[in-house]
């Protein structure tokens, strides 16, 4: 960290780092970021986005800007357009829905290989998400099946998290923030 | 797009499941897919038939689990999700057809049944069946007055005295004991189901369930006091039906029956309104917009108009085992799918086909619709009991290319024509106006040629000229070679006896060239005895003497002694003498 950071952390000025939260509808998305946020902010009732949402929420030393986009089929078409702004993507898995696993590789390939994102070397965070529902996947299941493995260009994490009970979901910021860091340094 | 992309499917289709052994046996007609508990995510129900006559079950599936499963009694003829009630939560009930009766499933529990009502009984064999339980008749009797009613009544019999006639004489004692005491009853069954919205056209709108029966009618029921509201007749036996409108508004039930026809019911009248004639029997019936597309039984697939006008045919691969709509209103896309027995999907927008999806086995049903959270889920059930779910990409697009043959595109692409000049429409002119003259001159320009071809080859075979000789007596063959760069040459001569068994004597070979450009060892080669079919090679060395580079012809003659007329003549055109006079 340079002696400015230093500085600006040492006045409370915290970095600006714009994230987008992806994946298929009913995933979890906004109740993820809807955990991230401090306690006085959060919501009771989480209903389904339509378009897309901004959420802010700080760590130790970031400040994030999360888009929250819609999941729902017709507004999928929507996330490229973000996709330049984007510094860091939160990719949310259903883990109980294994029928439409195909459909989220399918979404997550061709984020991939649009060119926005294919030559920028851009962390990735996969939440493997539900893990409280019965007959859900493990992390390691989901990212075989996502083909995770494949990813080689660009740093990537798989946390298995419970956004209703919040479980999961530091250890993937932290994962993040510090991905974050060392882009920057 | 290329003509490959339209032969498969593309990559328009995501594999989302496959159990080969899901040991699932159905039809088209007892699939479904409903939201069956409220939360957003539609189930796939299945009336599965199970293996021979036992096994039949109401299947229910969440995602790629069994989620339950319970016995039915019968064999499903057709199963419908359906909205009996306008209760909150918006659950559909499952009403499963099988035999006469229909099961009403709320929440999955079984919560009523509904039975058709009886028939008329022939009053005749009544009667009979009453002196039995008197004990007048004896069953054999019985036999012969109940074959004696078959014959005669309009009404048919019942069940039970077509089972007893089908009986041997010894069990039909036991049979008559049995049943004697029970009164008479004609039942119908059903063959068909289907939905009608009853007043309002939205989604979760209720919805009055419509039935054909084995006794050529068409009855629709109130969906919560389950009383018939309307009955219509037809001319024969329905087997698949499609129905659209409102019952309180208008209405439109298309109904292929099992004499090969389809008729079209109104809501104002109980007969047919149209009725459509096909050249073979129907085993498919999709309707799209307003048109129907019906898939018959000699590999054709045909559309007609609402009144039953024909729009087009096409021709199939195979023979069809199912057929269904394939309906996406989120991007207003209509087709039909078509499930061949070579283990293809085809699927057809019109008479054109748009994809195709090849399956690891027979498809037997086919269903579209929303399943899970998927809007465009295709659900396919195989002969060998799988179940196959396929998602429609978010990306996936179908181009509307007219596939009938025709003309290639490239035919329609206009030339370009230089325009016409003075001398081509002179020249056109004049040959329309001395046509006849240019017809003879040229007649007369090719006969003297023919003459002219037919002379020179003539004279070549009177002096020999050729290397086969065709004389009877001394039939020969020669072919030469040179070898060799210059100026030193190697003429080798080649020849043969083509008789079939007699040798040829006396023969010479002699050369005629120019002796100032050419030196011959010997110009006279004597030829043995000539065996039939064996090639004799002759060889002798020519020597260039002239350095101007130029050549010359040498002719070859074999000759008969004492003859002075050739046998035959060769012509070798010598190549020019590259190398160097050495001396």
């Amino acid at each position: 960290m340079g002696l400015f950071d230093k500085l600006a952390a040492w006045l409370g000025l915290k970095k600006e780092v714009n994230v987008l939260c992806l994946g298929l509808d009913n995933s979890g998305k906004t109740t993820i970021i809807n955990r991230l946020k401090p306690s006085n902010a959060q919501v009771q009732d989480i209903v389904p986005t339509i378009g897309f949402s901004i959420e802010k929420f700080k760590t130790s030393s970031l400040s994030f800007t999360v888009f929250d986009m819609s999941g729902q089929g017709r507004y999928r078409n929507l996330w490229e357009h973000y996709y330049k702004e984007g510094q860091a993507i939160i990719f949310v898995i259903d883990s109980a829905d294994k029928l439409r696993m195909v459909v989220a590789k399918e979404e997550l390939d061709t984020l991939l290989n649009h060119p926005d994102i294919k030559h920028r070397r851009i962390p990735i965070l996969f939440f493997a998400n539900k893990m409280d529902v019965r007959d859900a996947l493990s992390s390691v299941k989901v990212s075989q099946l996502l083909c995770l493995e494949n990813i080689k260009d660009k740093p990537w994490h798989i946390c298995a998290t419970d956004a209703l009970k919040g479980e999961g979901l530091q250890e993937g910021v932290d994962w993040l923030q510090d991905q974050i860091k060392t882009m920057r340094t | 797009m290329s003509s490959v992309d339209s032969s498969t499917d593309g990559g328009r289709w995501l594999d989302a499941h496959y159990d080969p052994v899901a040991g699932l046996y159905t039809f088209s007609s007892c699939v479904d897919l409903a939201d069956l508990s409220g939360d957003g995510e539609s189930r796939l129900v299945v009336g599965d038939l199970g293996s021979g006559s036992s096994g039949m079950k109401l299947k229910v599936y969440r995602g790629t689990a069994l989620m339950s499963e319970s016995t039915l009694l019968d064999l499903p003829a057709g199963l419908v999700a359906f909205f009996m009630d306008l209760h909150e939560p918006r659950i559909p009930a499952v009403a499963v057809a099988s035999g006469p009766c229909i099961y009403v499933y709320k929440n999955l529990r079984p919560y009523f049944k509904f039975t058709l009502p009886s028939l008329e009984v022939n009053t005749l064999e009544q009667d009979v069946w009453q002196q039995v339980r008197e004990g007048q008749i004896d069953p054999l009797t019985l036999k012969e007055m109940l074959e004696g009613i078959r014959k005669k009544a309009d009404v048919p019999l019942s069940v039970r005295s077509l089972r007893f006639l089908s009986l041997e004489p010894d069990d039909m004692d036991e049979f008559v004991q049995l049943h004697k005491q029970q009164p008479i009853r004609r039942q119908t069954v059903i063959t068909c189901i289907g939905t009608l919205k009853k007043s309002t056209a939205d989604e979760d709108g209720v919805s009055c369930l419509v039935i054909g029966t084995e006794s050529s009618d068409v009855f629709i029921l109130d969906p919560e006091a389950f009383i018939i509201l309307s009955k219509m007749r037809l001319p024969a036996a329905p087997t698949m039906m499609d129905v659209t409108g409102q019952f309180d508004v208008e209405f439109r039930i298309t109904v292929a029956c099992r004499n090969g026809n389809i008729y079209i019911l109104r809501r104002e009248s109980d007969k047919p309104k149209y009725c459509i004639e096909l050249s073979s029997h129907p085993v498919g019936l999709v309707r799209v917009g307003k048109n129907v597309t019906v898939g018959c039984t000699d590999e054709s697939l045909q559309g007609f108009t609402q009144k039953g006008k024909r729009l087009w045919k096409t021709v199939l691969a195979a023979p069809i085992t199912t057929m269904a709509a394939m309906d996406l209103p989120t991007r207003g896309f209509q087709a039909v799918l078509v499930g061949l027995a070579n283990c293809e999907v085809q699927l057809y927008r019109d008479k054109n086909l748009l994809s195709t999806i090849k399956t690891p086995d027979v498809v037997t049903s086919i269903c579209f619709g929303r399943y899970g959270r998927e809007d465009g889920t295709l659900i396919m059930t195989t002969k060998g009991g799988g179940l196959m779910v396929k998602i429609l990409k978010r990306t996936a697009t179908f181009d509307d290319r007219d596939s009938a043959p025709g003309p290639p595109l490239a035919q329609s692409v206009r030339l370009n024509v230089p325009k016409k000049t003075k001398l081509y429409v002179d020249q056109t002119l004049r040959e329309r106006e001395n046509g006849l003259a240019m017809h003879r001159a040229f007649q007369m320009d090719l006969s003297r040629l023919r003459l002219a071809a037919a002379k020179a080859y003539v004279k070549a075979l009177e002096s020999s000229l050729t290397p086969m000789s065709s004389s009877l007596t001394e039939p020969l063959k020669m072919n030469a070679v040179v070898q060799g760069l210059g100026p030193s040459f190697k003429l080798t001569l080649n020849v043969q006896n083509t008789a079939a068994c007699r040798p040829v004597m006396n023969l010479a070979i002699s050369f005629l060239y120019d002796e100032s450009l050419y030196r011959m060892r010997n110009s006279y080669l004597r030829i043995p005895l000539l065996v039939p079919g064996l090639i004799y090679p002759f060889e002798t060395f020519v020597e260039c003497t002239s350095d101007k580079g130029i050549s010359d012809i040498i002719k070859v003659f074999i000759l008969h002694e004492g003859k002075s007329c050739p046998l035959l003549t060769a012509h070798i055109n010598m190549p020019v003498s590259e190398g160097l006079m050495l001396n």
